[in-house]
């Protein structure tokens, strides 16, 4: 399996184009099929009433091949953790399926699901409460080794420990002491190194560097990476920095709002971004070049993210997109679909109508009116409308 | 609200006047700690600020960025800390301004907005109130007056039915929301200086973009200047006039936002611009991490303090103290800079 990944790693490192022709016959490790999470509101205090529910995730299908990195990015409140974690099964999918190398992980219960998910690992974003403070690092490490049963005897498990540590650049001292030691960098580290410990095939990392500092950020993403290479590791990175995805991922797909916008290889993705959100997205980044960035178009989105628990119509993004057409946005929700586009590749899927009109110049962007997003803190009042045709007439 | 903007350039139209605004004067602040050596978290800063300019401080978590606007604003607590140095606004320095005198200039003169406008925002107070407050405390306006630009004040910083918004709590609001209210009540009094500390960091890229446009279109319009605080060297690149780089409570590299980025001299500014990620660069290329990460004390007495991260360290780095010196325009803390564009 490393081999296939160092093959992979060759083809998207030279032509930066370029997906694997093999692509379409590498099996996939997970697929996701139209899972939906969603969140009952509660309301009351004596007799609980479900009065609504946030559509955290709505309807999303990927496929991530072995041996590949994942990229999943999008804007707080899009889903992109909750997806991660319906993956992993803390989260069960309201609906839809997770088939983990063939198995489909809703149906696990118990015994089965604690062993199949020595093959699932999570890097989380913060080290410093993700790790018991109390607990040495020796320890940490050795816990999901004992759970797992995969330690024999004393010797094998110092040696094990001493790889692992060696495998995320720390000193074997490091064993005896405890997270507070640490700084945030290798911190993390450790939090990798727990992850490693059980031979797992896929490791979901959300925001896995979020937290650091940029010097150090670089450090733990060619960490990573080199992991990768070691063990034929499958990523799933969950990240909101479009820099970091853009870094280590081989695919990209892009959230809002619960759903995927576009899905494509990550070189494709940011040299030709098909969605109106991901070219806002993108046109966002702050880029540290002022040559660049006094040169450089910006799509300045107006108004907030609508809430999850009452989304928009239509196409999800309708309310804040510069592209909006008077019919089908509103109205029909698109669904992810390849284009015809000459040089788009067949794997660059995208959800908007209108794609190919908007790439070539045919549609223009317009101006769009900020609609107020109430933020109800996960109570809703039924009689407010949060979002949709009711308040824009308010407005205007 | 145009639909499409770019960042035109600040330094461009360079309306700055010749006097500074603010002089900051070897500035620094130690805190006590209780059975320990104390603290130095900023170690002599000194820089100025000219009318209308924009200034940048930029560094890592704990370079003493945040302390040294705690510090000319006088936020910093009483008791268990030490500022020296001077603090020159306008020719008066702050750092000797009475507690009573001082609350008079804040919020008029000089104001301020942070990280995060939910704990920034007083929770029980309706926005629009808040704003008002400001008004009627600085300028002796009437409730009645006060709120009417309050109104313009929201509507000015692009929240949308601000009519409707002015009674409206902070909880009420989303962040981008916050924000423009937090910046709306530090710009009611049309203040000579504004401190922004790291005003986008808790925000998303596509609000961020909103906010930062915002500032700069005010900034651009009321002849503010500003200091803006961040670790994004991206927000640096598209805002600043000037861009101080500060290590481990020092000014390491101060230069004029073009050259800065262009040719970084310091070997940290190199090694940090080395590490961001690129949207432009792809898959399978390695980045070039900054070895080690920063030591808790500032060993800066007798050593360069990035001298044990430093890959173009010498010897003399770890026995003497480099200076902060002008080196064509730039200022300047190296003994063995980077020499290569980069």
């Amino acid at each position: 399996m490393t081999s296939t990944a160092n093959a992979d790693h060759d083809v998207t490192g030279s032509a930066d184009s370029a997906v694997p022709a093999d692509a379409d016959h590498r099996d996939v490790l997970v697929d996701v099929r139209g899972v939906k999470v969603h969140f009952p509101i509660r309301k009351g205090v004596i007799f609980d009433k479900t009065i609504g529910y946030v559509y955290a995730v709505d309807g999303v299908d990927l496929q991530i091949r072995r041996g590949e990195t994942y990229g999943l990015v999008g804007e707080s409140g899009c889903g992109k953790s909750t997806l991660g974690r319906a993956i992993l099964n803390l989260e069960p999918p309201t609906e839809g399926s997770v088939t983990f190398d063939g198995v489909d992980i809703a149906s696990l219960k118990g015994e089965e699901l604690r062993r199949k998910r020595q093959d699932i690992q999570m890097v989380f974003q913060d080290p410093m409460s993700s790790l018991d403070p109390r607990q040495s690092v020796e320890s940490l490490l050795l816990e999901g080794l004992k759970a797992h049963g995969l330690i024999e005897n004393d010797a094998a498990a110092n040696q094990r420990l001493r790889e692992l540590l060696a495998a995320v650049g720390l000193p074997p001292a490091a064993l005896k002491k405890y997270p507070h030691e640490f700084s945030g960098g290798q911190r993390q580290r450790i939090g990798i190194a727990r992850a490693l410990s059980v031979n797992p095939k896929l490791i979901v990392a959300d925001e896995p560097v979020s937290a650091l500092d940029v010097s150090v950020q670089a450090q733990v993403i060619n960490l990573l990476e080199d992991l990768q290479e070691e063990f034929g590791l499958t990523y799933l990175v969950v990240a909101h920095d479009l820099a970091v995805v853009r870094h280590i991922s081989d695919r990209v797909g892009v959230m809002y709002l619960g759903a995927l916008a576009e899905e494509a290889p990550a070189a494709d993705l940011y040299a030709r971004p098909l969605h109106p959100y991901t070219r806002a997205l993108l046109s966002a980044v702050p880029v540290p070049d002022p040559v660049i960035e006094d040169q450089r178009e910006r799509i300045l989105l107006t108004g907030d993210l609508p809430s999850p628990a009452n989304p928009p119509t239509g196409c999800r993004f309708h309310t804040r997109c510069p592209w909006r057409q008077p019919t089908r946005c509103d109205t029909e929700r698109p669904v992810l679909r390849t284009v015809e586009l000459p040089g788009v590749p067949k794997d660059h899927r995208v959800a908007c109508h209108w794609a190919e009109q908007i790439e070539s110049g045919e549609l223009r962007p317009h101006e769009v009116e900020a609609i107020a997003v109430e933020q109800t803190a996960g109570v809703l009042a039924p009689d407010s409308p949060i979002i949709g045709p009711t308040s824009i007439g308010e407005i205007g | 609200m145009s639909q499409t903007t770019s960042y035109a350039s600040t330094s461009d139209a360079a309306r700055h006047g010749d006097e500074p605004l603010l002089q900051v004067r070897d500035l620094k602040v130690t805190f006590k700690r209780q059975g320990e050596e104390p603290f130095v978290a900023v170690d002599g800063i000194d820089f100025d600020v000219r009318p209308g300019q924009t200034v940048g401080l930029v560094g890592e978590s704990g370079c003493g960025k945040s302390v040294t606007s705690l510090a000319i604003m006088g936020l910093l607590p009483k008791r268990g800390n030490r500022v020296e140095g001077e603090v020159l606004f306008n020719g008066t320095d702050l750092l000797k301004l009475s507690d009573s005198d001082m609350r008079d200039r804040r919020g008029q003169e000089l104001a301020m907005i942070f990280q995060d406008p939910l704990s920034s925002l007083n929770p029980v107070v309706p926005v629009g109130l808040q704003v008002a407050e400001v008004l009627e405390r600085h300028k002796g306006m009437s409730r009645k007056a006060a709120m009417v630009v309050a109104r313009e004040m929201l509507d000015k910083v692009g929240i949308p039915d601000p009519d409707r918004r002015l009674k409206d709590y902070p909880h009420q609001m989303s962040g981008g929301m916050r924000q423009r209210a937090l910046i709306a009540i530090a710009l009611a009094c049309e203040p000579r200086l504004l401190i922004a500390d790291e005003p986008t960091t808790a925000l998303d890229v596509t609000i961020q973009a909103q906010i930062l446009t915002l500032l700069k279109d005010l900034v651009r319009e009321t002849g503010t200047a500003l200091i803006m605080i961040t670790h994004d060297l991206g927000v640096v690149a598209g805002l600043c006039d000037e861009v101080n780089v500060l290590y481990a409570g020092r000014i390491v590299e101060r230069a004029e936002r073009h050259p800065l980025f262009e040719q970084p001299r310091h070997p940290y500014t190199n090694g940090l611009l080395e590490s961001i990620p690129k949207l432009e660069v792809g898959r399978g290329e390695r980045l070039n991490p900054i070895p080690g990460s920063v030591a808790d004390n500032l060993p800066w007495t007798s050593a360069c303090a990035f001298a044990p991260r430093c890959l173009n360290a010498l010897e003399v780095c770890r026995e003497q103290t480099p200076q902060l010196e002008m080196d064509f325009g730039r200022a300047l803390r190296c003994f063995n800079p980077v020499e290569v564009a980069r």
